[in-house]
């Protein structure tokens, strides 16, 4: 598909908010409906919040269940970046069409993100969650990328996504081979526009 | 009009057709355009890992359109995937899942097993269901005379479940291995959606066939079912009342 060059997805978690950030600070739930002891819930909440995925065979299981739970509450509480916002009604203003690209499950947190994204004052056309975003690019015909990701970052211009990311300390050790990465979202500008 | 259009239009009847969910490969900001040209709204789209399969979860979707993508269903060409009334629904379902990352769409012994109790237990009771195998285990439809509020089709369906983990734990199976959803879900009738009956796995390919106790039916023996259940075992009110006083 030729890509459409004032088309534009950008991610949302530490993309736009702090997700990281208030993931780290968030309490350990203390409504838990599956009875997991507090030891093992503690744990449990201490590998969420270090990011640690569910290593064993099966898809729903009770750490899981917490996780999605977390996630949900960082969904509601992160604070939107005050230059991301700027820089996205900046998109809009310059007539991009922005799609909004997110990892998160959307039949669950729809809602939630959309009224997040409306309180918060950031723009878009279309809201969509994919597993691998450099494929969703490439079949839209999407050819620029704001994400985090450091899979996107690795391999987005492999696969003809220019990828943008904010630099964070995660990405220290991953190659961004063509990737460009930023400090203030004001850097963007004349970078999309090239 | 094909006659599967009107068996499904009756079967699913009792269901919104305002909010969809459509899936299929087709994809790109024209396909969009036109899926929203008669002024259904994206809520969003999904873009899983499997090949390009794109889910829509559209909603204020016109009538005419649903009816054009209901004969698109049937044609194969997309599969149509339907939410349940807030309140009260006259159909419900048990979704039985394998609940493995890997090769899920395996039928496990966990499934086949609860897929048979839910069966027996609510046929005893003259509520019987309709087990469509789904890709990856089976979803039991039940169809009811009139709506029944949310609470109560819950509260039917997690007895019944009950019986259905107990015989799991009886022939020494782990039911962790399997996921259960019931639907209508008190907590999550806007949420998620269940494929109709006459759609095909994106990942297995397979139709949607109908399983009896003699087995997987073919296509065509699937729609022969389908319209038997529809005609003869639609499960009256008052059934469903003794068959939940029974459970309880």
């Amino acid at each position: 598909m030729t890509a459409d060059p004032k088309t534009i997805a950008v991610d949302i978690d530490d993309t736009l908010n702090n997700f990281t950030e208030v993931l780290r600070e968030l309490p350990v739930p203390d409504d838990d409906p599956h009875g997991l002891s507090p030891e093992v819930l503690r744990d449990y909440v201490e590998k969420i919040r270090a990011g640690v995925p569910d290593s064993g065979a099966l898809l729903s299981t009770d750490y899981s269940f917490l996780r999605f739970r977390m996630h949900h509450r960082v969904y509601e509480r992160a604070a939107a970046r005050p230059e991301a916002v700027a820089f996205m009604q900046w998109l809009r203003a310059e007539g991009w069409r922005i799609v909004i690209c997110t990892q998160r499950d959307l039949r669950r947190s729809f809602g939630g993100t959309k009224a997040w994204l409306a309180a918060n004052g950031i723009p878009f056309d279309h809201l969509f969650s994919a597993a691998n975003k450099i494929v969703f690019c490439r079949a839209w015909g999407i050819a620029r990328l704001i994400d985090d990701d450091p899979f996107t970052i690795a391999h987005g211009a492999g696969y003809g996504v220019q990828v943008y990311f904010p630099v964070l300390p995660k990405h220290r050790g991953v190659l961004a081979t063509g990737a460009r990465g930023f400090t203030a979202f004001e850097q963007l500008k004349p970078w999309i526009q090239s | 009009m094909d006659p599967k259009l009107g068996l499904l239009q009756t079967f699913y009847a009792g269901l919104p057709k305002d909010r969809v969910k459509l899936e299929t490969n087709e994809h790109g900001f024209e396909f969009l355009a036109m899926l929203l040209a008669e002024g259904a709204v994206l809520d969003y789209g999904h873009l899983g890992v499997h090949r390009l399969l794109h889910k829509y979860k559209l909603s204020d979707v016109p009538r005419r359109a649903f009816d054009r993508w209901l004969a698109r269903h049937v044609a194969k060409a997309c599969n149509i995937c339907l939410y349940f009334h807030a309140q009260a629904n006259d159909v419900f379902c048990f979704n039985l899942d394998n609940n493995h990352k890997e090769n899920n769409t395996v039928l496990l012994p966990e499934t086949a097993v609860a897929a048979a109790t839910l069966q027996d237990v609510l046929s005893a009771l003259g509520c019987p269901l309709l087990t469509v195998a789904s890709g990856r285990g089976y979803h039991l439809w039940g169809r009811l005379a009139a709506p029944v509020a949310n609470d109560r089709i819950h509260d039917l369906m997690l007895r019944a479940a009950a019986r259905a983990l107990a015989a799991l734990h009886r022939d020494g199976l782990d039911p962790q291995k399997l996921k259960f959803n019931f639907y209508p879900h008190p907590r999550s009738v806007d949420v998620v959606s269940l494929r109709l009956f006459g759609s095909t796995h994106a990942k297995t390919h397979h139709f949607s066939q109908i399983l009896t106790p003699a087995g997987l039916l073919d296509e065509p023996a699937s729609w022969k079912a389908f319209e038997d259940h529809l005609l003869h075992r639609t499960i009256p009110l008052r059934t469903f009342e003794s068959a939940l006083a029974a459970l309880s």
